[in-house]
């Protein structure tokens, strides 16, 4: 009994000093990858809906992750040019999370995937203009793989990948059209965080 | 003299894995390309280096009936400084490679070298099994990836070797294209072992 007390403590007194290091280090790193995350973002923002102002919209959904989104308006007018959001699906092998633009119609303007641990060759190609260009310009009921009967070309051997972007983007807009189109009706009663 | 032995026969004579044949997962999953190769050698190689030492300094105070528990948290508390920092400070290598900084807690090269070697030696040498360890990881991970990269993608290190006309050879690029790469590297160094 004693002796394997001993060995737990020992194996107890390893962790705790792995652990305390482990601490240190993050609070190290932390303040770091946090500022690089955000930067990242408001970067692909403004990349992707450029010369507006941003503003951030946060709406509770019941069960579900909160919508976020943001307002994109011109600096002068103040008229909505289009809304950017991130929109995020299980690929093949991963999750794939897609930074999306569209503008008041909700037309796709651009997109450009973030976020993916897809088959290196072959999903991964997603992060490729070649792909993503395609998706300029369409409304979004067309935003539909060439499998699904819409124009956007797969990519080879990845037509998982290709479609969880897609459907993972029509998926948002439609959130966020209802959320944004709710607002403009009837403003005032919302949460709206600068 | 034996320090310097200890360094070198991880490149060649004891290569982790075209000799000892260790550590293949991530061998096979970061291979694709020499960017990803060279970030994983060196982080590999950091670990390795830092557990065989500390593994060494502690090999006398480490109960024999739980040395693996220990090594492993010895091992994943590494692992997990080298994902911060990268995550920190090189964000665009972190994110390419992804899920297999963290795999590298399983590594058997890492637990391989603290069981059969860091355990039973002194400091100096340990240091030396790590760094020539870690060098071999890095330049095996580093000839596979070129082959693979050349072939799959027709570019080395990011850059076009091959002419645009060049039609990639995809399957070098997927997982089976590493384990033939790997079969044909092995064949290559036993048939010049041989020769000797």
């Amino acid at each position: 009994m004693k002796f394997f007390l001993r060995l737990g403590l020992i194996l107890l007194a390893f962790c705790a000093i792995a652990t305390a290091l482990l601490a240190f280090v993050n609070s190290i790193t932390q303040p770091r990858i946090e500022l690089l995350k955000a930067e990242q973002e408001r970067q692909a923002r403004a990349s992707l809906l450029p010369g507006v102002e941003f503003e951030r919209v946060a709406q509770n959904v019941p069960g579900a992750d909160s919508l976020i989104y943001y307002i994109g308006r011109a600096a002068d007018t103040k008229e909505i040019k289009g809304y950017t959001f991130t929109a995020a699906k299980v690929g093949y092998s991963s999750t794939v999370k897609t930074m999306a633009a569209v503008d008041s119609e909700f037309k796709l303007l651009a997109i450009k995937v973030i976020e993916q641990a897809e088959t290196p060759g072959l999903g991964a190609n997603a992060t490729a203009p070649t792909f993503t260009d395609q998706f300029k310009g369409l409304a979004p009921d067309q935003i539909l793989v060439d499998k699904d009967g819409g124009q956007i070309k797969s990519l080879t051997g990845a037509t998982i990948t290709s479609r969880a972007i897609a459907n993972s983007l029509t998926e948002q807009i439609t959130a966020v059209r209802l959320d944004a189109e709710q607002r403009l009706t009837a403003p005032g009663n919302e949460e709206v965080t600068p | 003299m034996r320090f310097v032995s200890e360094l070198s026969k991880g490149i060649i004579k004891e290569n982790p894995i075209f000799v000892i044949v260790l550590g293949l997962c991530p061998t096979l999953a970061v291979s694709t390309s020499v960017n990803n190769a060279i970030g994983m050698g060196a982080a590999a190689t950091f670990v390795l280096l830092c557990s065989n030492v500390i593994i060494s300094l502690i090999k006398n105070v480490t109960p024999a009936k739980i040395r693996i528990p220990v090594y492993i948290v010895v091992i994943a508390a590494f692992v997990t400084v080298v994902d911060m920092m990268m995550a920190a400070y090189v964000p665009d290598l972190h994110k390419s490679l992804g899920l297999f900084i963290p795999l590298i807690v399983v590594n058997c090269i890492i637990l391989g070298r603290a069981e059969a070697f860091a355990s039973k030696n002194n400091l100096l040498n340990s240091l030396a099994d790590g760094i020539g360890m870690g060098l071999g990881f890095t330049l095996s991970l580093v000839v596979v990836a070129s082959i693979r990269e050349l072939l799959g993608n027709g570019s080395w290190f990011g850059m076009r070797v091959l002419p645009s006309t060049y039609n990639p050879m995809l399957m070098a690029i997927l997982a089976p294209g590493a384990f033939i790469t790997l079969g044909f590297l092995m064949a290559l160094m036993n048939m010049l072992k041989e020769k000797k």
